[in-house]
């Protein structure tokens, strides 16, 4: 009698469970059903993040994005890359949703400019003995550093290593490398950027299990992606690393640039932890690639 | 026209570097060039020899020795024994004090002596940072501590007969001046150093004339070991796992690590045809590196290199690293690199002069 009664209580739940799951949002549901059924893509049930053995929030690991905002931050088709009469599908770029929050990037009248004619010269290489060689060409056709937060979304994956007063990321693209001052009263590290670079000066900090990383100091020679996205030595960058499960990342990234933006723009994605159990980085160096593209023209002879 | 003729490869290297550091960086950097200021630095190296009294090993929160932080592998000892030091393992103190002296003299100078009209680089605000924090003057007349003669062993017949590496190159001919003739036909020709391809970074760890720093890491089954030499990281796994696939080549090799005791040991395998050590052969190589601290200030730094195809027997050196101030900065290499360009543009443009000259171009 009584086990029936609770199977009948139970079979109503579950009806009513049905009747309302299209409408209910999955972030209310308990863990327990969460764990029975698929969830809503970007939602996750609540989840505190394993601590490092001094007690921080545990972000060690390979984490790769998989988004295609290396060829486009923002929405885009799939195109033919550079020469499709040799390269065919192996040179084909993918099309993809944008990670831009509201879609379109706030850019000032002549710097929207400016966009376009980095994207018309896109395979312009030309490099000189003087920063002229950054006039044209994508920094990432060249193999320089991606800079940031571009070398997050590139198709490679990165590592996180947390270590006493440092995290450093080290990223399988062009060996990329930054290392993010953690003890705000080490006195020998600069608050400020101490000289411009590509991959940024950064300092960072938790809230929660969330790592915070703020980074300045930049050239104004990378871009954001292959459609010609870019910045200029004023960028400033807030990351926000958010753990949402023990494979999963939230990332976001404020980009603030007053001589190229009209206001500060995000964009956001997530990173998934790579699980293999002997995952490596394995070195794309990708200056060896790229020696006859970047010094062919003075070479006397082509390489064999 | 020929100015890179004047450019010693050295210099080149130095170019870039001098581009990289900002002028920040010049300003935070004091460069007292004059005899003073050797003579105090060298009283300063004397007084800096590492201390173990009442020193007690520090520790990671899980345990390990505590590694972490900027060290240098500077010292003005050689890799092997010189003739004049045969029968001898260790300098006395005065021989070292003078060693460390001259040295520090032989660094300040090399700005001065450069034939370049216009030196690029002052290696009295770049390359003597460490030296001028003061760290003490290795005794050891040679790195190499075995074999005990202090020099390496011979190399077999097999490795004699073996075609340098590419990396190995060097796109200036030798003439005993430190200049002679270019061959740059291609960026190839020019080494892997100079195209920024790879700035070394290990193993082994040797010091250079510049950029001798150090970055290690501890984290969580990693330790990190990251050269500020073309900032170049190794990551070195602690959980066990075996070597990746001989398919697999990393321009630092692949390192795997573990304790024993309190000495962190790493063994590297797997290495680039194009960047093995001293033309070794890279299916054959195994370099085996401890790092045992021994001091608040030092790390006894020990490797042996392990190549019976092309040393007669293993060989081991111990080169002490000393703690230095960090950080490190950003080494931009290949984005800033300007040699490249001016070696072979120089080149082209010597070929041309020889042609209105008439003369017969030395390549054709």
């Amino acid at each position: 009698m009584r086990l029936r009664t609770i199977v009948h209580a139970l079979v109503t739940l579950f009806g009513l469970a049905l009747v309302f799951a299209p409408v209910r949002p999955v972030a209310a549901q308990t863990p327990a059903a969460a764990q029975n059924k698929v969830l809503t893509p970007g939602q996750f049930p609540p989840y505190k993040a394993p601590k490092t053995a001094d007690g921080k929030p545990d972000l060690n690991g390979i984490w790769q994005a998989f988004v295609t905002a290396d060829i486009d931050v923002q929405d885009h088709d799939a195109q033919a890359g550079p020469h499709p009469d040799t390269m065919g599908a192996y040179g084909a770029w993918p099309g993809g949703q944008g990670i831009v929050e509201g879609g379109e990037i706030p850019y000032k009248p002549e710097a929207l400019a400016q966009k376009k004619a980095n994207a018309d010269k896109r395979t312009v290489v030309n490099i000189t003995s003087d920063p002229h060689r950054h006039d044209t060409g994508d920094p990432e056709l060249k193999c320089y550093s991606p800079g940031v937060p571009r070398a997050n979304y590139m198709p490679f994956p990165f590592q996180i290593i947390e270590g006493t007063d440092t995290i450093l990321f080290s990223y399988e693209f062009a060996r990329g490398v930054r290392t993010i001052y953690m003890n705000p009263n080490d006195s020998n590290i600069p608050k400020e950027a101490p000289a411009d670079s590509w991959m940024g000066w950064s300092h960072g900090h938790f809230e929660g299990d969330t790592l915070v990383i703020d980074s300045t100091g930049f050239v104004p020679y990378t871009w954001f992606d292959r459609a010609g996205d870019y910045h200029s030595d004023a960028l400033h960058v807030t990351e926000r690393y958010t753990p949402v499960s023990p494979y999963h990342m939230m990332y976001e990234a404020t980009i603030d640039d007053p001589k190229v933006f009209t206001r500060p723009w995000k964009v956001s994605f997530p990173l998934y932890r790579r699980i293999e159990k002997n995952i490596q980085l394995v070195d794309f160096n990708c200056t060896e690639f790229v020696l006859d593209l970047l010094y062919g023209q003075y070479s006397k002879r082509p390489t064999k | 026209m020929a100015n890179h003729r004047a450019l010693r490869p050295k210099v080149l290297h130095i170019a870039v570097a001098s581009i990289l550091f900002g002028p920040a960086f010049v300003a935070a950097q004091s460069s007292p060039a004059s005899q003073d200021a050797v003579a105090k630095t060298t009283k300063k190296n004397s007084n800096a020899a590492a201390s173990t009294k009442g020193w007690t090993m520090p520790r990671t929160p899980d345990g390990q020795p505590d590694l972490h932080g900027y060290w240098t592998s500077e010292t003005f000892t050689t890799l092997e024994r010189p003739a004049k030091y045969a029968g001898r393992e260790f300098l006395s103190d005065a021989e070292a004090e003078a060693a460390q002296k001259a040295g520090l003299q032989r660094a300040y100078e090399r700005t001065y002596d450069d034939p370049v009209e216009e030196p690029v680089y002052d290696s009295t605000t770049f390359g003597l940072t460490p030296a001028l924090e003061g760290f003490a003057p290795n005794k050891r007349t040679s790195l190499i501590v075995d074999p005990p003669d202090g020099r390496l062993p011979p190399r077999t017949p097999e490795a004699m007969k073996r075609p340098k590496a590419i990396g190995d190159r060097d796109y200036i001919e030798p003439d005993g001046h430190g200049s002679g003739v270019v061959h740059a036909d291609t960026p190839r020709d020019i080494g892997m150093r100079t195209t920024c391809v790879s700035m070394s970074g290990g193993p082994p760890i040797l010091p250079g004339a510049y950029n001798n720093g150090l970055h290690i890491m501890q984290g969580e089954n990693y330790v990190v070991l990251q050269a500020e030499y073309g900032l170049e990281v190794r990551m070195i796994p602690l959980d066990g796992r075996p070597h990746a696939s001989a398919n697999i080549h990393q321009w630092h090799g692949d390192g795997r690590g573990h304790w024993e005791g309190d000495t962190l040991i790493v063994e590297t395998t797997n290495f680039r045809p194009e960047a093995t050590f001293r033309n070794a052969n890279p299916k054959a190589l195994k370099i085996t590196e401890r790092f045992k601290r021994v001091a608040a200030d030092q790390i006894e730094y020990r490797f042996t290199i392990d190549d019976p195809s092309t040393w007669t027997k293993p060989w081991t050196a111990i080169v002490p690293l000393h703690t230095i101030k960090g950080p490190f900065f950003e080494y931009a290499c290949s984005e800033s690199n300007m040699d490249v360009v001016n070696i072979m543009a120089g080149a082209r443009a010597e070929e041309r002069e020889a042609k209105t000259k008439g003369a017969p171009s030395s390549k054709e």
